[in-house]
């Protein structure tokens, strides 16, 4: 070693590049991962809104059902995925689970507004058109991670510093605490 | 050969570092597996690089059995960036 020649660093470098691809195109997604998570979404969209325009006792279960519901399939589908491939990609969970990618946020908050307003209006049939939108979108900006994370998964892989999660939380609950105060 | 690590050098090495950047945790068997190495092969090299401050390894369980989960440390992401930076330079006739 160390005498490398510059082929055979070369021909090391590719090797360890090309152990790197396989590691991160050999991962499967569990079943229905985008279809669940969008899914899970749309109703924790739609439960919220409803608790928001009209509190009340049942509302508050509604709500609590849908976070619930969403937590569950979280929860499953990382757990599957850990099973399936014995490895853990902070990127996917933060991203894809937890939505935290810019496509996944802008997506719910458009959606989460649109919802809040069509239920003041009592337009309900806007308040299901506006959650599955914001599932769909959900799920689609999901889909968009991955491909980006198997393009260049070193760059992909890590989760956001707990720092930035931290800030996304309060900031998530600031808006929910803002909007309950107001309606 | 300023810059080329010695602890990374091994390409075995290399390559287990390498696909540790694709995740942020693996389990044992599935980089033996993805490495085609054996038990005792990987063990060695986890302990050298771990003794480095390279990889961080902890008991966990998969699949219902004990295992052990190997992640890169952030010194280790830096002698592997450094590494590779080095080896880039060699291929390119830069000393």
């Amino acid at each position: 070693m160390e005498n490398m020649s510059p082929e055979e660093a070369s021909a090391t470098l590719l090797a360890a590049d090309q152990a790197r691809t396989t590691m991160a195109q050999g991962l499967v997604l569990p079943s229905f991962l985008f279809a669940s998570l969008g899914a899970a979404v749309a109703l924790q969209l739609a439960t919220t809104t409803l608790e928001l325009v009209h509190d009340s006792v049942a509302g508050r279960w509604s709500l609590a059902a849908g976070v619930v519901a969403y937590l569950a399939v979280a929860a499953t589908q990382l757990v599957r995925f850990r099973r399936l491939n014995g490895v853990w990609v902070g990127g996917l969970a933060s991203r894809i689970v937890g939505g935290t990618a810019p496509a996944a946020m802008a997506a719910y908050v458009v959606a989460f507004v649109l919802a809040a307003w069509a239920a003041d209006q009592k337009a309900w049939w806007l308040v299901v058109l506006g959650a599955v939108a914001g599932g769909a979108a959900y799920a689609w900006s999901g889909r968009r991670w991955w491909q980006n994370y198997l393009g260049a998964p070193a760059a992909h892989a890590r989760a956001e510093s707990a720092a930035l999660l931290a800030t996304i939380v309060v900031v998530a609950l600031g808006g929910l605490f803002v909007l309950a105060a107001g309606s | 050969m300023l810059g080329l690590d010695t602890h990374v050098q091994a390409p075995a090495r290399l390559a287990l570092m390498t696909m540790l950047t694709a995740v942020s945790e693996a389990e044992f068997a599935t980089l033996r597996d993805r490495l085609d190495v054996s038990d005792s092969v990987l063990s060695k090299h986890v302990s050298a690089l771990a003794s480095a401050g390279y990889v961080h390894s902890r008991k966990g369980v998969h699949h219902g059995r004990r295992t052990t989960w190997i992640s890169l440390t952030g010194d280790g992401r830096a002698a592997l960036s450094a590494h590779v930076a080095a080896l880039r330079a060699l291929i390119a006739g830069v000393e």
